[in-house]
């Protein structure tokens, strides 16, 4: 053991979490709405992609984050329409909402394959330094990772502590009591799809344009799904996504810390820990009324309107 | 995460592949189609980049070439690709990617008259060749670049997958660093994937988190990891495209470029006059198959003169580097004292030299 470790593992930990974080915030508020996205992965891929491009483009990585959150919006109102609009089956409409992104973010990233840039620009956490065993390159932070906890306890305060969360919340348990006290549940169920792929959006962007710093295809590598089982770990509780996209940041990072320091632990066990546990949550929570999923998660509402 | 991953990539292909010409053949009639066929896209700055900018080469020495590529070629595909390309009159293929050798291999089989060429494998018809480069003995001038100039004495190396030629670039690399360093410690990190860039820039990060003040990589496309090392301002030892400098304007030490274009040439020319020979070819430095990429603007004088020292002593064939007595991990000789492994046995490697911190599998 060595104290590097510990350092590297805790900076590591944080940075790659936070693009899972703000992937389960964004499918927390849709799935609160009762709609459960199994299209996030495409709604990374166009984040990455745009984001990315619209960086190189405009040579100000800002601009492409910012693009990045309105075209996850966007692009996901398909999925809105297709659910909400035209009461199609969720899961079948969330896998080609994927499909759709993954081809659309390909073409787009296209031309960019092969850039490079410098991306957001990165601060130490102010007084690590001083710390004995924190060295120069740890804790370099993007304000989106800055940002993270901020946003998850805003997501929080929107959906306990406002009118419209309420609303929203109510369309997520029971449509039709929603209706009858005067919510218009389409309109909620497209609210809550924009907020969702905007926050996915910027998630997309940090992964190309804050951490790797370039486009591939596919690069989110299955990320879109961890955050759909972070969410069923953090029982739809924003505040508690935080811990869930730490542990999923932190079992990455172990990994290759432990590696680093020629432990002899098999990768492949370490990338099922945040699977077990979120199995385990399940087994245990799974019958827990105050744990329970929305009351209407996945329903199709063919009710009053 | 596979099926999605090959659906996007069956459709890439489609979308991607593309036709044009050549010098100033806008004429009916081509002196040579070349089909190639990519695992990845073009302009990848790593191992597909090699392969076409080799290919555009051959367009440029000879005149007359019609070259059609299809890039994000996975195996399934593959066989399909090649038969189209070859209906299109392309009578020398490129199968470009390790898992298309078997592929190339049934099609070669179908097309007695038509040349196929193959990186990295081992099967040999009469219309089918083997080549590739020995990085493996060669990764050990890159590491006489950072036994010199790390700091630290921590030197880091990003890879893909534990597969034995990977662990050969390793111990080759370690092997050269230590050659001039004797304090060296080498950090191996895997990511176990080709393509998780997220993961390689993490990779890259944990391995500066250590304190790796010089860090390589043996990955399709080394983008991500040259990124994260520039922004820490520590040093980067490129591998296989000679483009990867650009993305490392400050940290650029040097690197083990994959250079086919004499080759693609020469083999395209064989094929037009009719004198194309099938074989096992495995070559360096010497012949051409590798290149020292240019030096960084912060690599002083001796270190450059060093490496191309060694360079040059390998030109001549003075160094073996794989040269008993060498100890694995554990202290065990693997290579005993009087023993040479010469370039036959670098896929054979499943462990590592002592000083190398990481697992071989």
């Amino acid at each position: 053991m060595n104290w590097a470790f510990f350092g590297g593992l805790l900076s590591g930990t944080i940075m790659y979490g936070v693009p899972l974080l703000y992937t389960t915030l964004g499918e927390v508020i849709g799935q609160r709405a009762g709609m459960v996205n199994l299209g996030l992965e495409g709604i990374l891929l166009i984040g990455a992609s745009v984001g990315f491009a619209v960086s190189i483009e405009t040579g100000n990585p800002w601009l492409g984050v910012g693009a990045a959150a309105l075209a996850g919006a966007l692009f996901n109102l398909v999925y809105a329409f297709l659910v909400a609009t035209r009461r199609a089956n969720q899961l079948a409409s969330g896998l080609t909402v994927m499909f759709f992104g993954m081809g659309i973010s390909a073409m787009v990233g296209r031309a960019y394959v092969g850039g490079g840039i410098a991306g957001l620009a990165r601060y130490q956490v102010p007084g690590v330094a001083a710390l004995p065993w924190v060295t120069r390159t740890m804790f370099n932070y993007d304000l989106l990772v800055y940002l993270a906890v901020p946003v998850a306890v805003l997501v929080w305060w929107v959906l306990y502590r406002t009118r419209w969360g309420l609303s929203l919340r109510a369309v997520g348990e029971n449509p039709s009591a929603a209706f009858a006290a005067g919510r218009r549940i389409s309109a909620l169920k497209y609210q809550a799809a924009l907020a969702c792929g905007f926050l996915a959006g910027i998630a997309g962007a940090h992964l190309s344009v804050a951490l790797a710093r370039t486009w591939t295809e596919g690069m989110t590598g299955g990320r879109g799904f961890v955050a759909v089982a972070l969410v069923i770990f953090s029982k739809w509780h924003p505040l508690r996504a935080i811990v869930g996209a730490l542990l999923f940041g932190g079992a990455v990072t172990l990994q290759l810390q432990l590696q680093a320091m020629g432990a002899g632990v098999s990768p492949f066990l370490l990338n099922m820990i945040p699977y077990l546990l979120t199995l385990g949550v399940l087994l245990v929570w799974s019958g827990a009324r105050r744990f329970a999923a929305p009351g209407a998660l996945g329903r199709v509402y063919s009710g009053e309107e | 995460m596979r099926v999605m991953s090959l659906a996007t990539r069956m459709a890439l292909a489609a979308v991607a592949a593309s036709v044009f010409l050549g010098g100033f053949a806008v004429a009916a009639e081509p002196a040579l189609t070349i089909g190639l066929l990519l695992p990845g896209p073009k302009n990848d700055a790593g191992y597909n980049q090699s392969f076409y900018d080799a290919a555009l080469e051959v367009g440029r020495n000879i005149p007359g070439i019609r070259l059609i590529v299809a890039e994000y070629v996975t195996d399934a595909e593959a066989e399909s690709v090649m038969e189209t390309m070859i209906r299109q009159g392309a009578r020398l293929i490129l199968p470009c990617g390790f898992p298309l050798q078997y592929p190339a291999v049934a099609v070669a089989a179908r097309h007695p008259n038509v040349r196929f060429m193959h990186p990295g494998g081992w099967e040999v018809r009469p219309n089918f060749s083997n080549f590739f480069a020995t990085t493996q003995l060669h990764f050990y001038i890159m590491g006489v670049a950072a036994g010199l100039m790390t700091e630290t004495n921590k030197i880091g190396f990003v890879a893909g997958m534990p597969l034995g030629f990977t662990l050969g670039n390793v111990n080759g690399f370690h092997l050269g660093a230590r050659s001039v360093n004797p304090d060296v410690t080498t950090h191996l990190l895997f990511t176990f994937s080709w393509g998780d860039t997220t993961k390689e820039a993490a990779a890259a990060q944990a391995l500066l988190d250590q304190g790796c003040d010089v860090i390589t990589m043996h990955l399709d496309s080394p983008i991500a990891v040259i990124q994260t090392v520039e922004a820490a301002g520590a040093y980067t030892i490129g591998f296989m495209s000679l483009d990867a400098r650009r993305y490392a304007p400050d940290g650029w030490i040097t690197g083990l470029g994959l250079t086919w274009g004499d080759y693609f040439t020469q083999s395209a020319q064989a094929v037009i006059d009719g004198t194309w020979r099938t074989g096992f070819i495995r070559r360096g430095l010497a012949e051409g198959f590798l290149e020292i990429a240019p030096f960084g603007g912060r690599v002083p004088a001796e270190v450059r003169e060093a490496v191309l020292a060694v360079a040059e002593d390998f030109k001549a064939g003075l160094i073996d580097p794989f040269k008993g007595p060498i100890r694995d991990q554990n202290g065990v000789i693997r290579i005993a004292e009087g023993e040479i492994w010469g370039n036959e046995k670098m896929g054979d490697f499943d462990w590592l030299i002592e000083g190398i911190t990481g697992s071989p599998k």
